[in-house]
């Protein structure tokens, strides 16, 4: 009886999975064995898409641009930064900390396309684009920035999106830590740095694996503010990441012709790298624990 | 009193037959009628017959399309610019529908034929609009009518996507394709068969400040002598760098050569210049010539590195900043473009037809050097008529519609707004027409084209070379590096696509 209404309950969530994600990903995987074009023919083709890949030099740098991208990005700024500006922000008075704090929310309600926007406009090259009009003051020439320093644009604007989140995380796991902990700490003469690195980072390091593996799995998919500020470029694939690879064969080419095969075999690495860095992570960060009921009662 | 009777009888029946034998004879050695003479005599007579041979057609159309008992065919057409000056490409097959009901009307039928329609324009780019129409396809929704580009028929036809016309051409003939310029009808064939209606050409001149260049000390016969230079080959692309570079160090301009910002096949021209081929029509195959892909990619190397006149930034830039504006405003020299720019200029109000003339000129695509041929590309759009158009039984009144709007007078309507070329004969003289001289300075321009490839795998083989050309641009790629890997990546596409040659 009880497993009846388990049933129940677990459905809907059950039937969102199957459709939105184990059904796409068998089809994206069938589709990865075919040729298939805007012919929409299933000719299958064995693994050839794969070995292909495998041939493939460009797959190669965009690799490597993803794993410099994920790392660069989930450091610095979804896990970095993020964590700074949560310290910061509850170690000052509520009301600057909560203003704070929304501000850096605003770029993840900007509509993505407006964000980006708003971001080819400070980084052009004109004197009066928003960066260099700033390091005017100082004497520097104008640069185009996406052109000199894709990369950095390309992070920066990734960064800035993906830092509210672990910072609404961090700071939410910060302020349930029992205020007799940190008093304590205070009375044996800890000052703030010894607070937070003794007492407040120990206590929040489920959100902190949390959020590195959830976010890291987040990148590895993530496209679409690179589609809008560089496409790819500014040169020869330069800041091309896998999930854009794939998305420029698949469907965005300027004749219209498109290697739904190629680009859906690109896509299925993406879903296996996923779930290995997944086991990766439930293994290394001991998730499992995080999962099970507390052994004591607090 | 009876031999009296009988005598008379005999020569009564005597006369009766020398009549007949004489009308007989006089029938028989009589000279004939000549026929009325097959082809018209005067241009009002051949507007006539074609009138009337149209108005059979929608008598007969009138017939089919009462017999579906319905009061009202709706036509879904899709119409992409991207340029917004392209609005014809639609606009007429409204024109069109609303004569077709008036005639309809006036022969006594209750039918109506209705066109819900579509013009997509930028942001929408090719690539989105080819898209949307087979996931549309795919999903039983196409439009019954489809314009797009020439090099689509092999895909388009193999696929299934579209039918075959020629027997609507046929049947059609002499109401208005035996206008259309014959070059074209060899864009639209597949596998020897026609799959799509011409609906405008263009050239692609490289337009050059005048201004810039009488600042330069040019004189006004020097300057007007340059599309004749570039003609003839005595001005070739290294001079177009040498002049570009002049103007810049001068502080003339801020940029020597702009070209398009986004992929495209303008690109292909600097290829062709250097004596590159693109197809075969014998073995239906695309062509790599080594050499001069080899020039080609020295040439941008050149360009943006050591003469500086195209900007490194070129490729990432914005349609507005850089591309029309520089150039429009006088901060540019050469602007490698599209006849339907100066549409786009003069609609967009960025040049008057006055400045235009005044400070614009316009020439072919320079060779790449001394005895190489100037170049341009054309790339004609075509309406097709989907097969779900017939399945539906609506592929009659599309073709009829199509027929009505390959006019001279109303495709005339799409040339002049977007600056496109005719696509018939009859065209070139329409009084629209031949108002603007820019469509009749650059006509000449057609006798250097050459159409893009009509094969399956030409948007991998113009990808490839879009990257390539990127990243040589933006400095990651030097010219050796870049030519083997785009022969590289060409190689790729299988020798059954492909013929590479020195």
């Amino acid at each position: 009886m009880k497993h009846k209404y388990l049933l129940f309950f677990l459905a809907p969530s059950f039937l969102l999975i199957l459709v939105f994600f184990l059904i796409p990903v068998v089809i994206t995987l069938l589709i990865s064995l075919t040729d298939m074009d805007y012919s929409f023919q299933w000719n299958w083709v064995g693994l050839k898409n794969y070995e292909e890949m495998l041939r493939d030099p460009i797959a190669y740098k965009v690799f490597q641009n993803t794993l410099l991208y994920v790392f660069t990005t989930l450091s610095l700024f979804n896990v970095g930064l993020a964590l700074v500006i949560s310290l910061i922000t509850v170690h000052i008075p509520e009301r600057v900390g909560s203003g704070f704090r929304a501000l850096w929310l605003l770029p993840r309600i900007t509509p993505s396309t407006v964000y980006a926007l708003l971001w080819l406009w400070a980084a052009r090259q004109d004197e009066s684009a928003l960066f260099n009009w700033i390091l005017g003051f100082f004497g520097f020439e104008p640069v185009n920035w996406i052109h000199r320093h894709p990369w950095l644009i390309v992070i920066l604007v990734n960064g800035f999106v993906g830092t509210s989140f672990g910072m609404i995380i961090f700071t939410a796991a910060l302020k349930s830590i029992p205020s007799d902990y940190l008093r304590a700490a205070r009375v044996d003469g800890a000052n703030t740095f010894q607070v937070i690195r003794y007492v407040e980072l120990p206590l929040i390091k489920w959100p902190l694996m949390f959020v590195t593996a959830y976010q890291t799995l987040s990148l590895l998919t993530s496209y679409e503010y690179i589609l809008l500020v560089t496409n790819g470029g500014p040169g020869y694939y330069t800041t091309e990441v896998w999930a854009l690879y794939s998305y420029h064969l698949a469907f965005a080419q300027y004749g219209g012709i498109v290697k739904f095969g190629y680009g859906a075999a690109l896509a299925t690495v993406l879903v296996v790298l996923g779930l290995i860095m997944s086991v990766i992570y439930w293994r290394v960060f001991r998730l499992k624990e995080m999962m099970l009921e507390p052994k004591i009662e607090v | 009193m009876r031999r009296g009777a009988s005598r008379t009888v005999v020569i009564l029946v005597s006369l009766v037959v020398g009549i007949l034998i004489g009308a007989s004879l006089g029938y028989m050695l009589a000279p004939k009628p000549q026929p009325a003479p097959a082809t018209p005599t005067t241009e009002l007579d051949k507007l006539k017959a074609e009138n009337e041979q149209l108005k059979a057609k929608i008598e007969e159309l009138k017939k089919k399309l009462e017999a579906t008992g319905e009061k009202e065919i709706t036509l879904k057409i899709w119409t992409i610019g991207p340029d917004p000056p392209s609005e014809y490409r639609l606009k007429n097959f409204e024109i069109a529908a609303s004569m077709l009901n008036k005639w309809l009307a006036a022969l006594g039928s209750k039918v109506r034929v209705k066109v819900e329609g579509e013009f997509f324009v930028r942001p929408v780019e090719w690539g989105e609009y080819k898209n949307k129409f087979y996931l549309a396809y795919k999903a039983g929704k196409a439009p019954d009518i489809y314009l797009t580009g020439h090099e689509d028929v092999g895909f388009l036809a193999a696929n299934g996507y579209i039918i075959p016309l020629d027997d609507y051409i046929k049947e059609y003939w002499d109401e208005v394709y035996y206008d259309v310029i014959p070059t074209l009808w060899e864009a639209v064939k597949y596998q020897g068969k026609i799959w799509g209606i011409p609906q405008d050409t263009e050239a692609r001149p490289m337009y050059f400040r005048k201004d810039v260049l009488r600042a330069l000390g040019w004189t006004e016969e020097q300057i007007n002598e340059l599309p004749e230079k570039v003609r003839r080959g005595e001005f070739t692309l290294d001079d177009l760098l040498e002049l570009a570079k002049e103007a810049k160090d001068k502080g003339l301009v801020e940029r020597g050569i702009l070209h398009r910002v986004k992929e495209g096949y303008d690109y292909f021209q600097f290829y062709l210049a250097y004596g590159g081929r693109l197809w075969d029509a014998k073995q239906g195959k695309m062509v790599f010539t080594k050499s001069a892909w080899k020039k080609t990619l020295e040439w941008f190397y050149k360009a943006v590195w050591e003469y500086k006149v195209i900007s490194p930034t070129q490729f990432s830039g914005d349609w507005d900043k850089d591309f029309h504006e520089p150039f429009t405003k006088g901060k540019a020299l050469f602007l490698s473009g599209g006849t339907w720019h100066k549409g786009e200029w003069i609609s967009k109000g960025l040049l008057t037809e006055e400045s235009f003339n005044e400070n614009v000129g316009y020439m072919l695509h320079p060779a790449g050097e001394p005895g190489k041929k100037p170049v341009t590309l054309s790339h004609p759009l075509i309406y097709t008529i989907t097969k779900q158009a017939q399945e539906r039984g609506v592929a009659d009144v599309a073709f009829v519609l199509i027929t009505m709007v390959t006019d001279p007078h109303l495709n005339s309507l799409h040339a002049i707004k977007s600056s496109h070329l005719a696509i018939l004969y009859s065209e070139i003289s329409d009084s629209r027409y031949t108002k603007d001289p820019f469509l009749a300075d650059v006509a000449y321009m057609l006798d250097y084209t050459t159409f893009i490839p009509n094969h399956p795998k030409w948007g991998d083989y113009s990808r490839i070379v879009f990257n390539i050309l990127r990243g040589v641009e933006s400095g990651d790629l030097k010219p050796d590096q870049a030519f083997n890997e785009l022969l590289r990546q060409i190689q790729g596409l299988g020798s059954d696509a492909v013929i590479i040659e020195d």
